[in-house]
């Protein structure tokens, strides 16, 4: 215990140090204390601080006025901690993962409704969950009825499909649309189908022939 | 050598009766009248003739037996080969050991994967792609026209994960890709749009 409030303690002004460093030069200096110190509240609440530093360079980077990369820091900030309550609501045992808080805020992001997320989480106890929320998401920007796409990939984890296959169902419903039948149809085409959906193909050897090592790649 | 006592000799022609001989006397006469009875029951030895038909007799091995005993055999193989094919050979091998065929490109780690960007510009002087998987830097990834036919391509390799981003054509246009199905606001009023890069080793 006395380690791990140790390694807290000097971990946090790390981040916060880090964080300035990578925002100096390449956001308005007028933003970075502001920011700097949005970035360190998330820190003390046990938040994950990489999306609001990423807010801040994405700003810098669009050459956004300082006023905005602010203002868009603070409602991350916010989606940040509606998504910690939401976690520990559906059941995840306080403090949350900032994996998991991230995943959700951007399951948010994308316009799933909250009861929703609540329901995927609730179904999925054990993280990571990211695959799921994305899954049920795309279904919910091709015009599926959220809940019934929730209730979809629930239906596939609960015949044990998890983390990249869950994609590949979401996948098959919007081929299904594509191939002509309705958005009832396609649920129910997949749903029988699961949980033999077909997976998405592999990186040919051309493409990875092809493919570049970017030198200055940033992990999600 | 010892030699063996006169009265042994007189009990085994039967000149002697073994109760007259001493205790070890009589249990030396009743060894060797034992050796000479084993000697005496011994077979004769087998002629030419019951020889042969017991090897005919033999019952075959089987085929595995006889598999091993063939694989087991040594014997001379003989290849008819013209110097000239030989050194061809040669010369193969040993191109194949200095320089060793190698897969092109990078070598993908257990949880990277690659992303495919690709935009339709045409008339575009450079198209870049820029996101939360470069920290939104301007400039680091570079898409080609390599026909020259306005469609932009790039293909990386990038950590497994969700990441939001855009296209910038000729340094200063932000554009979302309109090929990519996932969109989400970016708070500055446009749009990111959103790849998912699965391991490629699954």
């Amino acid at each position: 215990m006395r380690l791990w409030l140790g390694l807290a303690l000097v971990a946090a002004p790390l981040a916060a140090q880090s964080a300035r460093g990578r925002l100096e030069g390449r956001v308005p200096g007028a933003a970075i204390p502001v920011v700097d110190s949005l970035v360190q509240r998330a820190l003390a609440e046990g938040l994950p601080t990489e999306p609001l530093i990423q807010k801040a360079l994405e700003g810098g980077a669009k050459q956004v006025t300082a006023p905005r990369i602010v203002a868009a820091v603070q409602v991350s900030l916010g989606q940040l901690r509606d998504a910690r309550d939401l976690l520990i609501r559906a059941g995840d045992e306080p403090p949350a993962t900032p994996g998991e808080v991230t995943t959700v805020a951007w399951a948010v992001r994308r316009g799933l409704p909250g009861p929703v997320v609540e329901r995927v989480v609730a179904a999925l106890p054990r993280p990571p969950r990211a695959s799921a929320m994305h899954a049920v998401a795309d279904l919910a920007a091709h015009h599926f009825d959220p809940d019934s796409a929730a209730d979809l990939i629930i239906a596939a984890i609960g015949l044990g499909l998890v983390r990249e296959r869950l994609l590949d169902v979401s996948a098959a419903a919007a081929h299904e649309l594509q191939r002509g039948h309705t958005h009832a149809e396609a649920l129910a085409l997949v749903r029988r189908e699961l949980p033999s959906v077909p997976a998405s193909p592999k990186p040919t050897r051309s493409a990875v022939a092809r493919a570049r090592r970017p030198a200055d790649a940033t992990p999600p | 050598m010892n030699a063996i006592d006169p009265r042994i000799h007189q009990a085994l022609d039967g000149e002697l009766a073994p109760a007259a001989l001493s205790a070890e006397l009589r249990r030396a006469v009743e060894r060797l009248a034992t050796a000479a009875d084993l000697l005496a029951a011994l077979l004769p030895f087998p002629s030419l003739e019951s020889r042969v038909m017991t090897l005919i007799r033999r019952p075959v091995p089987s085929r595995v037996r006889r598999l091993v005993r063939w694989l087991a055999t040594p014997r001379a193989v003989t290849f008819r080969v013209r110097p000239a094919w030989s050194l061809a050979f040669a010369a193969v091998v040993a191109l194949l050991t200095l320089f060793p065929i190698r897969h092109e490109g990078p070598d993908i780690g257990e949880h990277e994967g690659i992303a495919q960007f690709v935009g339709r510009f045409p008339g575009a002087q450079s198209v870049h792609v820029v996101g939360s998987f470069n920290d939104w830097r301007p400039g680091s990834i570079a898409l080609e026209d390599v026909d020259q036919d306005g469609v932009w391509r790039a293909t990386v390799v990038l950590p497994a994960g969700a990441y939001e981003y855009m296209f910038v054509v000729d340094g200063e246009r932000w554009v979302p890709d309109h090929l990519a199905e996932r969109l989400v606001a970016d708070a500055f009023g446009r749009e990111n749009s959103i790849v998912i890069v699965r391991p490629a080793r699954r």
